[in-house]
């Protein structure tokens, strides 16, 4: 337990070094405020470029519900750019230390590869979940500021399906750098799968099941209807399976030491 | 539709309608622009294509930043 602990602060360590720590949050908190900015000002702006002929804004347009522009934030924001974002920032999580040795160097000593493993995922998880908290609290205040306001219960459950989203998308990138050697590959993988597991959602209920991506379409219907769909928590159940078992294939191809240094 | 607008027609727009809720924004994207070029200036002996850095940082809009804290902060060979 000690060496997870020493590995985590390393983590931590690193992220300073990178200005991981300053960037991360402040490009969440751009994509977050973002979703409100421009959905305050899409009238004016339609106004401004569509010429006016044939076209009327109704002035009711601005009575929209803040609950679903807080949920356009999380389903044309976080899901589109968010997941490059942190897909790319994680693409070199284990791949930089199987490149420079690090990786085997490790390995020679006694520490054993769940710590390893377990203290890569979890600092990055802290750091990540932190990063999308604050751009999401950003979302919120602004929403709070320009249209309805929303109620703190649901938007503290619907941050808190989001987060077994993002736990599932940092144990798949995490699994797709241990198994592949090259950067670009890993981004480019991590990326189209998961974008493609979130745009699935909502096809057929039973892929909806055992698909992660849709505790993000659950957290946007807490936001759009204030009341919990009753599939939520099996789904919590299976995306927590299935970043576990990510973890666990991670932890199965180190220990195995299936990778090569190159 | 009214697409030019000259520099007599500034000073009728109305700045601090829209001032306080944009600024943030704004401001947001400096601060990752100028956390960026920073880093790229105490580093510029070592790292590789400066300038190119420099003008993806300052025109690459947000995406510009992010690609040079992931992938443009890497010492070149000589260094």
């Amino acid at each position: 337990m000690n060496s997870f602990i020493v590995l985590m602060n390393k983590e931590f360590t690193q992220m300073v070094r990178d200005f991981k720590i300053i960037w991360l949050p402040l490009v969440f908190i751009l994509l977050g405020i973002t979703q409100p900015v421009m959905t305050y000002y899409l009238p004016t702006i339609l106004e401004a470029l569509g010429s006016g002929q044939g076209i009327t804004i109704d002035p009711n347009i601005a009575a929209q519900q803040g609950g679903e522009i807080l949920a356009g934030t999380l389903g044309a924001q976080f899901d589109q750019l968010g997941i490059i974002i942190i897909a790319i920032s994680l693409m070199g999580i284990i791949q930089t230390d199987k490149a420079n040795g690090m990786l085997a160097f490790i390995l020679t000593r006694p520490v054993p590869v769940r710590s390893y493993v377990g203290g890569k995922i979890a600092s990055n998880y802290i750091f990540t979940a932190f990063s999308v908290a604050v751009g999401y609290l950003a979302s919120y205040l602004y929403v709070n500021l320009l249209f309805t306001n929303v109620a703190i219960f649901d938007m503290l459950t619907a941050l808190l399906f989001y987060l077994v989203w993002i736990l599932f998308i940092i144990s798949f990138t995490t699994m797709i750098s241990t198994l592949i050697n090259s950067p670009g590959l890993i981004a480019l993988i991590s990326i189209a799968f998961l974008i493609g597991c979130r745009l699935i959602v909502g096809l057929s209920s039973m892929i909806d099941i055992i698909n992660p991506a849709s505790m993000s379409k659950h957290a946007m219907e807490v936001l759009i209807t204030g009341s919990v769909n009753s599939n939520a928590i099996v789904n919590l159940v299976v995306s927590l399976l299935c970043a576990a078992i990510a973890i666990f294939i991670t932890n199965y191809w180190i220990s195995n030491k299936k990778f090569s240094n190159e | 539709m009214q697409l030019h607008y000259g520099i007599n027609d500034l000073k009728d727009v109305d700045v601090m309608s829209f001032l306080p809720i944009v600024l943030p924004v704004i401001l947001v994207g400096f601060i990752l622009a100028m956390v960026a070029l920073i880093d790229l200036y105490k580093n510029k002996k070592s790292r590789n294509n400066v300038l190119i850095w420099t003008l993806i940082i300052i025109f690459g809009n947000t995406i510009g930043p992010i690609l040079y804290f992931v992938i443009g902060r890497k010492d070149s060979e000589r260094a």
